[in-house]
Parts: C-alpha cells; sequence; structure tokens
C-alpha cells in the first residue's frame, strides 16, 4: 500500500519535471527573479548605514565660532555639507529639490550674542518625509551640537575660575549614556530590511506558482490525465505535483540563508541549522496557503489576484517595519494569518538576541499550523479536480462565437 | 486660361483641405471608438476591473488604515534599577512619563530582563549601576546603559528618542545642583549650562510618522502598478486568440496610430479620475501630507501617466499570457519601492541602481509627489523629474510604434 503511493507520488513528480521543463519560462522566471531580488537588495544596502548623507548650512554670522560648528560637522562621517546658503529660503528651497536632507541655520550675531551670554540658537530643519535619511541626520546634528555645547560650558565654566581640568566633564554632563544596539552594533539598515524583505520575495513567488501549476491544469482541462497519473488519488497527485516546487524553493530559500548569515555576515547569534528548518517549513506553509486558495476558487485568475493580495500584505504583516502592536486592534488580529510573521520572530529570536530555542517553538508550531489549509479545501478541490468541465474553455469558446 | 488654371488649382487645394479634415475627422471617430471599445472591454472583464477600479480603491483605504496611528507610543521597556535611591527612582518615572516609553518591569539584575525580552513583552531596558548615586554624589560622572531591540528601526528609535530625553533631563537637574554648589546661580548658571540653545525643527513630516513617510510612496506605485497591470493582462488575454499584434482584435487592421491613441486616451481620461481620488483626495481624507498646489500635482501626473501607459504598452508586447504578467508583478512592486530611494536615501544608491532606476517611471513620479506634495514644491522645483517623465513618454512611445510596426509586418506576411 504504502509502497504505491510512493510510486503514485513519484509518477506525479516524474510528470510535473516534465511539465517544467517543457515550459521552462516559469521555472525561469521564479529562479531568475530571486536570485535578482538578492542581488538587488543586497548591493543595494551593501553600506549598511547611509553615510555622508547630504545637508545645508545658512552661516549668517560667519564668525569664527560659526565655522568652527560647520568644521565639527564636516568631520562627522554621516553627514556631509554639499551647499552653503545666504538665506534660509535658498536652502529651504534645495530641500524642497530633495537635495539636502537637513539644514542647519546660524543667525547672524551668533558668536557675540553667545559671548554676551545672551543664549543664540541654532537651528535645525530636518527633513522627515524621508524617515531613514532624516532621523540618522537628527541623530547626529544632535550628536555635534551636544558636543559643542558641552565644549562651550567648559570654556566657559573656566572663564568664571571654576576649579579646571577633567572635573569639568561630571559638570558639564553629569550621566553619559552608554548604549547597546543588541546584535546590530552599526544599527545595519540593510540588516533590518534584507532579513525579511527576501523572504518576502520568496514567498510571493512560492503562492503564485503553486496557484499556477495547479491552476493551469484546471484552466487546460489536463486534471484527468494528471490525477491518472496519480493512480486517482488526490494526494498522492498533489503532493507528487508539489514536491519539485518545494525542492526548488526550499534550495532558493537557503541560498538566502547562506548569502545572509555566511556571505554577508549578518548577525547570526543562534544556529543557522533552525533558521534552515525555519525557511523550510516557511516553504510549506506557503505552499499550503496556494492550495487553500486554489482550492476555494478554482479559477486560476481569481486565485493568483487574491494570492498577489495576501502575498503584498505579508510585507505589511511581518511587522518587521512597522510593529504590530501600533496597528489598529483589527489590523492586529490578522498578522496571525500570515506564517512570515512567525518567521520574523524566529530570526529575531535565533539570529538576532540568540535566544533558547524554546522561546521559538511555538512560532515554528504556528507555521507548521499553516500545513492543515490544504486538508480544508480538500473535498472542494477534489470536486473541482474530478469533475472539471472546463468552464473556462466553454466561456471563451462563447467569447469567440459573440465576436 | 490662366483664369481657369488658378480655378483648378483652387480647387484642388479645397479638395484638399476638405479631405484633410475629412481624414481628420474620420481619424478621430477611429480613435474615439478604440478608446469607447476599450472601456467596454475594460468593464466587461471582471479580472480587468478588479485591477483598475477594485484595487486602485481598496488599497489606498486598507494601508491608511493600518498605518494611521503613524508612531510607536508608550513601548514597554524594564528598568533595572541597582542603585535604588530617590534619584534614580525618579529617572524611572521619567522614562515612564515620556509619550514614547513605559516601564512595565522593575527588575534586580540584567539576567532577569532576558526572559521578558526574548518573549518579546519589552523593546528595551534602561540599566542604572549601583554606583549611580554614589557617582552622582561624589561629583563624578555616572553611567545609565540602554539596551535597544533592533529588530525594528523603529523600536530603535522610540528606545533612543525617549531614554535620551530622560537621561538628559535628569543630567540637566543635577548639573543645576552642582554648579550651585560651585556657586553659580539663576540666569548665570542656565547661561553656563546652555551657552546656545539649538532648536530641532522637523519639516514636512512633523509626527516623524510612518504612514506620512510610506503612504505617499504606496499612492504612486498603485498608480503606477495597477495600470502596468491592467494593461499587460489586457494584451495577454486579448492575444490568446490571436498571437502577436498589437490590437488582436484586428478593429483597425494596420492602423496603429488610431488603435495606440484611442487606447491611450482610455487608460488616460480613466486614470485621470483615479489619480484625482488617490493622489488628492486620499491624503486629505486620513490626514497625509498634502500641501502641495493640487494644479501642480495633475500637471506632473500628465507625463507620468504618459509614460506608465507606453511603457506597459511595450513591456506587454514581450508578454506571452495574463498569468507571467500577474508573476511579475508583484515581486517587481518591490524593487520600484526601493529603487524611488524613499527608504534607503537617493544620495547613497549607487550609479549602476539609479541608471537602472531611470528606466520605470515610478522613479521619477515618487520623487515629484514626494517633492511637490509633501514638501510643498513647486512645479519648477521638480523640472528634473517632470523632463524625465516627458523624456520617457517619448522613447517610450516611439519604442512602441516601432516594434508595433514590426510585429504587423511579419504577422500580415
Amino acid at each position: 500500500m504504502s509502497n504505491s503511493i510512493i510510486q503514485q507520488i513519484t509518477n506525479v513528480t516524474r510528470r510535473e519535471w516534465k511539465r517544467i521543463l517543457s515550459h521552462p519560462i516559469y521555472l525561469l522566471t521564479s529562479v531568475i527573479a530571486m536570485l535578482f531580488c538578492y542581488l538587488f537588495f543586497l548591493t543595494l544596502m551593501s553600506e549598511g548605514l547611509p553615510e555622508q548623507l547630504p545637508i545645508g548650512i545658512v552661516d549668517g554670522d560667519n564668525s569664527s565660532l560659526s565655522r568652527m560648528l560647520e568644521q565639527n560637522i564636516k568631520a562627522s562621517p554621516q553627514v556631509e555639507v554639499v551647499g552653503k546658503y545666504a538665506t534660509f529660503t535658498e536652502a529651504r528651497k534645495d530641500m524642497q529639490k530633495g537635495r539636502i536632507y537637513a539644514i542647519i541655520d546660524i543667525a547672524s550675531g551668533f558668536q557675540a550674542d553667545l559671548l554676551a551670554s545672551r543664549q543664540p540658537a541654532i537651528a535645525y530643519y530636518v527633513n522627515d518625509v524621508y524617515l531613514v535619511a532624516g532621523s540618522l541626520s537628527y541623530k547626529d546634528l544632535t550628536y555635534i551640537s551636544e558636543l559643542m555645547s558641552a565644549f562651550m560650558q567648559v570654556e566657559s565654566l573656566q572663564a568664571r575660575g571654576v576649579v579646571g581640568g577633567e572635573n569639568l566633564l561630571p559638570i558639564v554632563q553629569p550621566i553619559a549614556i552608554d548604549t547597546h544596539q543588541i546584535a546590530n552594533p552599526q544599527a545595519n539598515y540593510n540588516v533590518y530590511l534584507s532579513n525579511v524583505l527576501l523572504p518576502g520575495v520568496l514567498q510571493l513567488l512560492v503562492i503564485m506558482f503553486t496557484i499556477y501549476s495547479i491552476g493551469v491544469e484546471i484552466k487546460q482541462n489536463t486534471t484527468r490525465e494528471w490525477l491518472s497519473t496519480g493512480n486517482e488519488s488526490v494526494l498522492a497527485s498533489l503532493t507528487g505535483k508539489l514536491l519539485p516546487h518545494t525542492l526548488l524553493f526550499t534550495v532558493l530559500g537557503l541560498m538566502g540563508v547562506f548569502l545572509l548569515y555566511k556571505v554577508m555576515n549578518f548577525p547570526m547569534n543562534g544556529s543557522i541549522a533552525w533558521m534552515s528548518l525555519a525557511m523550510f517549513l516557511f516553504v510549506l506553509a506557503h505552499q499550503s496557503i496556494g492550495i487553500f486558495i486554489i482550492g476555494i476558487f478554482g479559477r486560476m485568475r481569481d486565485a493568483i489576484s487574491l494570492g498577489v493580495f495576501y502575498g503584498l500584505l505579508s510585507f505589511t504583516f511581518a511587522g518587521f517595519t512597522f510593529p504590530i502592536e501600533a496597528m489598529p486592534r483589527g489590523a492586529q488580529i490578522f498578522s496571525w494569518f500570515f506564517p512570515i510573521r512567525y518567521y520574523f520572530k524566529i530570526y529575531v529570536n535565533e539570529a538576532l538576541n540568540g535566544a533558547d530555542i524554546r522561546y521559538s517553538l511555538i512560532y515554528f508550531a504556528a507555521m507548521a499550523a499553516f500545513l492543515i489549509l490544504p486538508f480544508l479545501v480538500y473535498t472542494r478541490l477534489t470536486k473541482t479536480i474530478e469533475h472539471h468541465d472546463s468552464e473556462e474553455t466553454r466561456n471563451s469558446i462563447l467569447n469567440e462565437q459573440l465576436q | 486660361m490662366t483664369v481657369k488654371k488658378q480655378e483648378t488649382v483652387y480647387s484642388m487645394n479645397n479638395s484638399n483641405k476638405s479631405n484633410f479634415f475629412l481624414r481628420l475627422l474620420r481619424e478621430l471617430r477611429r480613435i474615439i471608438y478604440i478608446m469607447l471599445d476599450e472601456y467596454r472591454i475594460i468593464l466587461k472583464d471582471s479580472g480587468l476591473a478588479v485591477v483598475f477600479l477594485g484595487a486602485t480603491f481598496v488599497y489606498p483605504i486598507l494601508y491608511s488604515s493600518i498605518y494611521r496611528n503613524e508612531t510607536v507610543r508608550d513601548m514597554p521597556i524594564a528598568v533595572v534599577d541597582a542603585s535604588q535611591t530617590a534619584r534614580s527612582r525618579e529617572l524611572s518615572r521619567r522614562l515612564d512619563a515620556t509619550p514614547d516609553l513605559k516601564v512595565i518591569y522593575r527588575f534586580n539584575n540584567l539576567e532577569e530582563t532576558k526572559d521578558a525580552f526574548y518573549r518579546n513583552k519589552i523593546h528595551g531596558v534602561v540599566y542604572i549601576p549601583n554606583d549611580f548615586d554614589q557617582k552622582i554624589n561624589r561629583n563624578e560622572q555616572a553611567t545609565v546603559s540602554i539596551y535597544c531591540d533592533m529588530s525594528s528601526f523603529l523600536y530603535y528609535r522610540t528606545m533612543m528618542l525617549g531614554s535620551n530625553f530622560s537621561i538628559l533631563e535628569t543630567g540637566r537637574d543635577i548639573n543645576i545642583e552642582r554648579l550651585d554648589a560651585a556657586g553659580i546661580t539663576g540666569r548665570t548658571a542656565e547661561v553656563s549650562l546652555s551657552p546656545f540653545r539649538y532648536e530641532k525643527n522637523i519639516l514636512f513630516n512633523e509626527p516623524m510618522g510612518f504612514a506620512s513617510f510610506l503612504m505617499p510612496v504606496v499612492l504612486v506605485l498603485v498608480i503606477h502598478q495597477t495600470l502596468f497591470f491592467g494593461i499587460t493582462m489586457l494584451t495577454g488575454s486579448l492575444r490568446k486568440e490571436r498571437l502577436g499584434v498589437i490590437d488582436p482584435q484586428m478593429r483597425q487592421r494596420g492602423k496603429f496610430f488610431p488603435t495606440i491613441f484611442g487606447k491611450t486616451l482610455c487608460y488616460f481620461t480613466l486614470y485621470m479620475v483615479i489619480c484625482a481620488y488617490v493622489l488628492l483626495a486620499i491624503p486629505r481624507f486620513f490626514q497625509l501630507p498634502h500641501i502641495g498646489n493640487p494644479m501642480d500635482i495633475i500637471r506632473f501626473f500628465t507625463p507620468f501617466l504618459l509614460a506608465v501607459i507606453f511603457f506597459s504598452m511595450l513591456v506587454s508586447v514581450f508578454i506571452r499570457n495574463r498569468e507571467t504578467a500577474l508573476v511579475i508583478f508583484p515581486f517587481f512592486s518591490l524593487i520600484l519601492l526601493f529603487l524611488s530611494g524613499f527608504s534607503w536615501p537617493q544620495s547613497n544608491i549607487s550609479w549602476f541602481w539609479k541608471t537602472f532606476g531611470m528606466l520605470f517611471p515610478s522613479t521619477f513620479g515618487i520623487q515629484g509627489y514626494l517633492k511637490i506634495n509633501s514638501m510643498g514644491a513647486e512645479l519648477s522645483q521638480v523640472k528634473f523629474e517632470y523632463v524625465a517623465l516627458w523624456i520617457q513618454t517619448a522613447v517610450y512611445f516611439l519604442a512602441t510604434i516601432t516594434i508595433y510596426r514590426i510585429q504587423m509586418r511579419t504577422t500580415d506576411k
């Protein structure tokens, strides 16, 4: 019995390989798409943390002090002064053109006011439409002005005859902040994004191709032949058909794991084996979702439309850019229905934080739970496959007659 | 004789003229016919209607609703207070009082925080060492450690904003005490503490919000991608019947100018309405940035729509069927999103990817929309993007008719 099931599955798998190779465009598209995304995202952000962000300066004072500030800013690797402007309006116009992400405005009389203890102001303007560039230049400018301020406080204290030297530092800055950016000390932006974006692309492809490979049989009216290869067993026919895809996408996924943690040397504080298992389950879960969707709709193009919709929402509900708990209550519940959410959690626990595996087991179980989906549509899908009278073929014939 | 000759010339001119007008009229009628026919096809095909009308309607509302909270508030953190003094408790209270953070656990040592952290119950830890108060009393510099959850950029930013603010505030109080002890008080103390002030202004996205950052980009991409997808899908499904021609239904055999113009007019008019909804109404409805001049947006999106239409027509020539379009389209949305330079800054994109990005109307469309709509730039300030889109329109138009011509010649044979 078990022997014959294996035989049936092998037969269907052999048939599927032949089908794939006779129309290699789909295989090629998926492989090329994935490889292209690996290349694109990993090279696009290879710098890690964006440096030398262009900013502008309006130096209305043009004093030794304002020039010193400018020098300090120039020395910082994070930002680069690309424009000096006579007025703020000019600088703002360049910011609106997207040339600079921040403006430092030093009003005239800065040095004179400072020396006269009138507490002059330096104004920073940061463009947060570009949230990343804006936040980073904001952070850097704050840091530079804190330094400047500390330097001047020391000077002014010394001028007032307060005991000199190193003793002044605790007065100027009583509490030092020691920041630990857990597992990603450089705040590498590539690490944030690529760890989830790339599996995200993979799930899109898995869903699409699962729906396509089943849908095309229904569309081209070849389900009878497909089923007979599997000796009339829907289970064997489905398994045999999807096995080559499982293999292909798991290989592509593991290639990603290898690229991220071995080639790019992204943080990996846990075990690559667990991440690989997560990747394998991730592929299986999305194949199950693909079967579920085509099972419900039966018609390929409706199924694919829903697949696209679902696949794109995955990026949102992974919660890696905008945290789930900041979403409205109703939306939070939806995040449970996306395996990428659990993959993200496993990645954070394993790769980033190096937590004990017991913290992640629940997420592995959650991903595995998606494997139930095909059984929910099993009878419906069986009906579609067995009694398919090719509605689409009839429709298209009808259309042609109408024209 | 001469008079007669003149007459003939005149009448010839006249007939030429009327011929010209007649022809023009005929061409116009053809164009309108094709346009209406195209509308008919779109409305008849449920799949296309879903893309052109459904997706453009639903996506903006859906995403705006999901991201409407803009940012993380009261992010749960833990405080490890090894100092256990009035001063350290005051710092802990201050952390909790910020809109960014909420102290939900107080632990005695760092080891205890791990469980809560691994369970994702907290996204940051502030550690106040046991020598904190002593050092301050001894006029030394004390150290406070903060630990940030780096799994998400927003967690990191929220932690930095909240904890830096509270710690600097606490430091300032100590500062004043110390100056007081050194005999410096009042206004003098104030000036010594901050010889100059710095004002931080966040422009164009005051709440530093995520929706204000992402949504304008998504809106342009929705237009770009539905239009691209719809056109390629349409050609793909028409192609099923007769392979290889621009106008597979042979509505106007051999006359491709009316066909192209008619189709373009259909998509253009349809998308002008959609643009008004997506780019003008949605930002106002969901309180996303919208300080731009609506007329400038309409003028800017004229070449954008044309460029996308011709780009899509050109690409659709190479797409064999509807399903292929479906497969390429979703993952490419992601690539286009990042090529636009809204997230990873444009200034730090390599020349190679920058050049690659210039192939797609979305790159210029997104940048232009951000600049006009979110930053209030005038059309003259986005001249680069505007001109680039017209160039794309011209290039993709010429490429499309060339390819169609070649295809027609080969199918006519």
